[in-house]
């Protein structure tokens, strides 16, 4: 059977993908956030997960405003890097496993979440700058990936509960798939940031790291926290951590940390990693 | 009348009281410096967003350069909303409902990094902006709420 064996949280600021691409993974200014995912590359080399579900926000590159769905799962063989207006990232395509995927979205339908399907889409920066933090420069990458996307940007967002919800959904629908297969989800987006208006530039270190507190153990204080307290708290981009929600929902009710990572700033964004598995 | 209306089946699942969708919405205009990109901006910034949109293709790019005015009368915009776009006054466009991963295409179009495109919204020059970062970003103090703000201004006079 398959079975979800861990969880990674990151954020996904395009400034990395960039970083990546240029070669500065280890210069002054990137060097000490791509210190922080050294542990997460070695460890991923010797997990070697089959499939990763990987939950994102399209930043205005799939979608626009014509369509805007809650919850969208990719069921595709394969999605190709979107051009977000400077060229496609020069990275892998990324492979589907649309027989895992298709299983999941009708496992979650009539688990009562009634989800978007996708067969064709470009993936963007919230999508393959996590794939590089913890893969690297692949020539292809290692494992297949199941793309799930989530409105963060017109409101109201899902609420946390939901999310946190759909994360256990997930996975008594990984659970039931019969074929033996190593899964993982990553739940990406945020740390605090604010990208908008007189407020832009805020930054929340101390909020953050509690959130990430908030990930490890039994504890599922996370999921109640309302939107207004990321929007106060966390600026009006730090809504993207109720993505983080969906992963760690999905690891059960208890989890043990294996790795951290905090770092401030990236461009306008703290960056926040964070690894777990579930625990008994 | 004896028809009370269909039957409604038994609740499944967790439940919890519904929010209340005017006190939900009022918060999100509490916050200083933000305006959060709800329904009611979605709406009224459609076009807006949507010819932002339009730049992810280097031909439209290409024609919007050569006649901004031009390509923005192909749009169903507010003489205002064309007004703030040649502008590139983006506060006013947040105003006119723009949300800023739809304006990033004009921030692209222009050359302009995110960060930079961003510090145009503040009170700060883009090296002060990125020093601000640097140096821890900025505090949510004393930025958390409208009413807070006035409240405490108020108990001060």
């Amino acid at each position: 059977m398959a079975r979800i064996t861990a969880g990674v949280g990151s954020s996904h600021v395009p400034l990395l993908g960039v970083a990546v691409d240029q070669g500065k993974t280890r210069d002054d200014y990137f060097g000490p956030i791509f210190a922080g995912y050294d542990w997460t590359r070695e460890w991923e080399q010797a997990e070697k997960p089959d499939v990763i579900v990987l939950v994102y926000n399209d930043h205005a590159s799939a979608f626009d405003m014509k369509i805007v769905p809650t919850f969208a799962i990719g069921c595709g063989e394969r999605y190709k890097p979107a051009d977000e207006g400077w060229g496609p990232r020069q990275v892998p395509d990324v492979e589907g496993h649309a027989d895992l995927a298709w299983h999941i979205a009708q496992s979650l339908i009539l688990d009562d979440f009634d989800m978007t399907i996708i067969n064709e889409m470009d993936v963007d920066h919230g999508l393959t700058v996590p794939l590089s933090m913890m893969f690297g420069t692949p020539d292809a990458w290692p494992a297949k990936i199941v793309p799930l996307a989530v409105n963060v940007v017109t409101y109201p967002v899902p609420s946390g509960n939901r999310c946190w919800a759909l994360g256990e959904a997930i996975a008594r629908a990984v659970a039931s798939f019969p074929e033996d297969l190593n899964v993982q989800i990553w739940g990406t987006g945020g740390m605090s940031h604010q990208l908008q208006g007189p407020r832009a530039g805020l930054l929340n270190a101390e909020w953050d790291n509690r959130f990430l507190d908030m990930l490890i153990g039994e504890t599922d204080a996370a999921r109640w926290i309302p939107h207004i307290e990321y929007l106060r708290e966390t600026g009006s981009e730090g809504i993207e951590m109720v993505m983080w929600l969906i992963m760690r929902g999905a690891l059960g009710a208890k989890t043990r940390l294996l790795h951290r990572h905090y770092h401030i700033p990236c461009s306008n964004t703290a960056i926040g990693h964070i690894v777990l598995e579930p625990a008994e | 009348m004896t028809d009370s209306g269909p039957t409604i089946g038994p609740m499944t699942g967790a439940t919890k009281p519904s929010a209340n969708i005017h006190e939900y919405l009022a918060e999100l205009e509490d916050i200083p410096g933000t305006r959060v990109y709800t329904a009611a901006r979605a709406r009224r910034g459609y076009h807006i967003n949507q010819f932002a949109m339009s730049l992810m293709k280097a031909e439209n790019r290409d024609r919007f350069r050569a006649d901004q005015a031009a390509y923005l009368n192909e749009w169903p915009l507010s003489d205002e909303a064309k007004g703030a776009l040649l502008a590139r006054d983006y506060n006013h466009l947040l105003d006119l409902g723009g949300n800023v991963y739809f304006l990033s295409k004009l921030f692209s179009c222009d050359g302009l990094s995110f960060a930079e495109a961003v510090s145009t919204m503040t009170d700060m020059t883009f090296p002060e902006y990125r020093d601000m970062m640097l140096n821890g970003g900025r505090s949510p103090e004393g930025q958390r709420s409208i009413r807070a703000n006035l409240a405490a201004s108020e108990k001060g006079n």
